[in-house]
C-alpha cells in the first residue's frame, strides 16, 4: 500500500515536472525572439542606412520643407480701395481687424483683414486700388486633392466593378452555352492583356468614338479590369460552396434563385471576402495607372509637384506613403469584417 | 403515393455509360415504411434521390401523389416541398441558426410569416429533443444533434413524404440510436417514408416492406420477416451474410 502510494507521489511529481518543463519551453520560446527581433532591426536600419549613404554620394538636396504646401496652404487675397478716400476706423476683432474707408463723396466701405497683415493706419489718405491688407484662408494641396481623385476613382470603378464580377462570375457558371462564353471571353481578354494598354484603348479609341469623357473613359477601363478578376473570384467562390446545401435547398422547393441568395451567396461571400479585398486594394494602386490619360489623381498631382518643386525623391516616397495608408486601412477594415463574419464557424 | 414504372438512370462518365438505375419499378402507399438497402453502388441512392427530382431520371415515370415528375410541365419546386430529404451529411446551412435552418424555406417557400414559422420550428425542435439548441449555429452541434436539427429543418414544410439517404452512416457510433429514435417516432406516427439505410436493425424493427437493390435493379422485395430470415435470391442471402 506504503509502495503503491509512493508510485503515486512520484507518478504525480514527475507529470508536474513536465509540465513546468512544457510552461519553461514556452516562456523560453517567447523569450527567443527577441534575437530574431533585433536582426530584424539591423537590417531595417542597414537598409535605411546605406541608402542615405548612396543618396549621400549623389549630393542630392533633401527639401522635405517644400512638401508640407503641397497637402494644404494659406493663400491670401489682397484687400484693396475701391475709391480714392481715407482710413476713417480700424476696429480689433481678434485675429482679425475691420477696416472702414470712406471716399469724399460720402462713399463707405468695410474691408476685414487678417491683423498681421494690416497695411495701412488710421486716417491714412489712398489712391483707388491700394492694397489695405490680406485674408487668409485654408485651401488644400494638390496632393490632398489627387487623393480625393484617387479615392473617389477607386470606390466608383470598384462598384461597378462589383456589380460586373458578380453578374460574370455568376454568368461564368451558366447552364446556358451563349452566357457562359460570353463571360469567359470577357475574362480572358481582360486578363490577358495589360491595364495600361485597356486604358489606353478606352480614351483613344471608345472614347473618340463615343465621344466619352476622360473621366468615363477611366472608370470604365478600371471597373471593367476589376470586374473580369472579381468575376474568377465569385465564380471560385460559388464553386467552393458543397453541393448539399444547394441539394438541401433545392429539397426544401426552394427556386435555384433563392437557393443562390438565400444560401450560397452569403456562405460564399464570407470566402471571397479575402482575396476581393485584396482585388479592391489593388485597384487603388492600379487606379495611378489613369494619370497617363490625363486624370489628375495622387500619381499625377506627385508628378505635377515635382515639376515645379524638383523635390522629386521627396515627393515620391510621400506620394507612396499617402497610398500605403490607405490600402492598409483598407485592409483592417476588413480584417475587422471577417472577424465580424466568423462568428458562426 | 409514389409510384416509380420502369425508372433508369444513366450517367456518361469518362468510364463510359453507367446504368445507375436501372428499371425500377415499385409502390409506396400512404403511411408506409419502405426501407432499401444493397451494397455500395447498387444504386439506392440515385432512385431516392431521382424521386424528389435532384438526379433527373433518363427514363421513366415517377409519380408522386398524381404529379408525373417525367413530365415537363410539372413544377418540381411545388413538388419538393411536400417531399422531404435527409441526407447522410446533414447539410445543414452553416452561416443561419437552428432556427434560422428551420424558418428559412417555411417563409420563403410555404410563405408563412415569421412568427407562425417559429412557432412551428420551436414545437418541431422539442419533438426531436434539442430546443434548447435553438439559437446557436449548427457548427456547435453534435452529428447526431445536427441530423436531428435535419430532420426537423425537412418536417417543418409538412411533407406528405420523408426521404432519407443514409442518414446515420457518416454519425459516431454513439449518436445513430438518437437519430432512429427520431425515424421510428415519425413512423409510428404515420409518416410515409423510404428510408437508404445499412441499419438492419432499424429496416426490420420499423419497414413495412424492404426492398434489395444491387446493380441498380430491385432484385428481391418483400416483409422484414420474409426478407431478413428466408431470401429468396442468392445475392440477398451473399449481402445479409456480409452485413450481419
Amino acid at each position: 500500500m506504503v509502495e503503491r502510494n509512493s508510485v503515486k507521489t512520484s507518478l504525480i511529481n514527475r507529470t508536474a515536472k513536465k509540465f513546468r518543463r512544457q510552461k519553461d519551453t514556452l516562456l523560453n520560446a517567447t523569450d527567443k525572439t527577441w534575437p530574431w527581433k533585433l536582426l530584424l532591426a539591423v537590417i531595417l536600419i542597414g537598409v535605411a542606412a546605406s541608402t542615405w549613404g548612396a543618396v549621400q554620394r549623389i549630393d542630392y538636396q533633401w527639401r522635405w520643407n517644400r512638401v508640407p504646401q503641397y497637402f494644404a496652404y494659406v493663400s491670401e487675397d489682397a484687400q484693396k480701395i475701391p475709391f480714392d478716400g481715407k482710413v476713417i476706423a480700424i476696429v480689433s476683432q481678434g485675429k482679425d481687424v475691420a477696416v472702414t474707408v470712406a471716399s469724399g463723396k460720402a462713399e463707405k466701405a468695410v474691408l476685414t483683414v487678417a491683423a498681421d497683415t494690416l497695411k495701412v493706419t488710421d486716417g491714412e489718405e489712398l489712391l483707388s486700388g491700394a492694397t489695405v491688407g490680406f485674408t487668409k484662408s485654408w485651401h488644400l494641396g494638390p496632393l490632398m486633392l489627387g487623393l480625393w481623385t484617387t479615392l473617389w476613382l477607386s470606390a466608383v470603378s470598384s462598384f461597378f466593378g462589383l456589380i460586373l464580377g458578380l453578374i460574370t462570375g455568376l454568368a461564368r457558371i451558366s447552364k446556358n452555352f451563349t452566357i457562359r462564353w460570353l463571360a469567359l471571353l470577357y475574362v480572358e481578354c481582360i486578363r490577358g492583356t495589360p491595364l495600361l494598354v485597356q486604358i489606353f484603348i478606352a480614351y483613344f479609341f471608345l472614347g473618340t468614338v463615343f465621344n466619352l469623357s476622360r473621366n468615363v473613359c477611366g472608370v470604365g477601363a478600371l471597373a471593367l479590369f476589376a470586374g473580369a478578376y472579381v468575376a474568377e473570384i465569385v465564380r471560385a467562390g460559388i464553386q467552393s460552396i458543397s453541393k448539399g446545401q444547394t441539394e438541401a435547398a433545392r429539397s426544401l422547393g426552394m427556386t435555384a434563385l433563392q437557393t443562390m441568395r438565400d444560401v450560397v451567396m452569403p456562405q460564399a461571400f464570407k470566402r471571397i471576402l479575402p482575396p476581393l479585398s485584396g482585388q479592391f486594394i489593388s485597384l487603388i494602386k492600379d487606379s495611378s495607372l489613369v494619370s497617363v490619360i490625363a486624370i489628375t489623381d495622387l500619381a499625377k498631382s506627385g508628378r505635377e509637384i515635382i515639376t515645379s518643386t524638383f523635390a522629386t525623391f521627396e515627393v515620391w516616397l510621400i506620394v507612396a506613403a499617402m497610398y500605403l495608408l490607405v490600402t492598409s486601412l483598407l485592409s483592417q477594415l476588413v480584417f475587422y469584417m471577417e472577424r465580424r463574419l466568423a462568428v458562426s464557424d | 403515393m409514389i409510384k416509380a414504372q420502369n425508372v433508369v438512370k444513366i450517367f456518361n462518365g469518362y468510364s463510359g455509360v453507367v446504368r445507375a438505375v436501372d428499371g425500377v419499378s415499385t409502390e409506396v402507399a400512404k403511411g408506409e415504411v419502405v426501407v432499401i438497402i444493397g451494397p455500395s453502388g447498387s444504386g439506392k441512392s440515385t432512385f431516392l434521390r431521382c424521386i424528389n427530382g435532384l438526379e433527373a431520371f433518363t427514363e421513366g415515370h415517377i409519380i408522386i401523389d398524381g404529379v408525373d415528375l417525367a413530365d415537363k410541365k410539372t413544377n418540381i419546386n411545388k413538388v419538393r416541398a411536400e417531399v422531404g430529404m435527409v441526407f447522410q451529411q446533414f447539410n445543414l446551412f452553416p452561416h443561419k441558426t437552428v432556427l434560422e435552418n428551420l424558418t428559412l424555406a417555411q417563409c420563403r417557400v410555404r410563405k408563412r410569416s415569421k412568427k407562425v414559422a417559429e412557432e412551428k420550428a420551436r414545437m418541431l425542435l422539442r419533438k426531436v429533443g434539442i430546443h434548447e439548441k435553438a439559437d446557436d449555429f449548427p457548427s456547435r452541434l453534435s452529428g447526431g444533434q445536427q441530423q436531428r436539427v435535419a430532420i426537423a429543418r425537412a418536417l417543418a414544410m409538412d411533407p406528405k413524404i420523408m426521404l432519407f439517404d443514409e442518414p446515420t452512416s457518416a454519425l459516431d457510433p454513439e449518436m445513430v440510436g438518437e437519430v432512429l429514435d427520431v425515424m421510428k417516432q415519425l413512423a409510428k406516427e404515420g409518416m410515409t417514408m423510404m428510408v437508404v439505410t445499412h441499419e438492419m436493425g432499424f429496416a426490420r424493427e420499423v419497414a413495412d416492406r424492404v426492398i434489395f437493390m444491387d446493380e441498380g435493379k430491385v432484385v428481391e422485395v418483400g416483409t422484414p420477416e420474409h426478407f431478413f430470415t428466408n431470401p429468396k435470391e442468392e445475392r440477398a442471402k451473399l449481402f445479409l451474410k456480409q452485413v450481419l
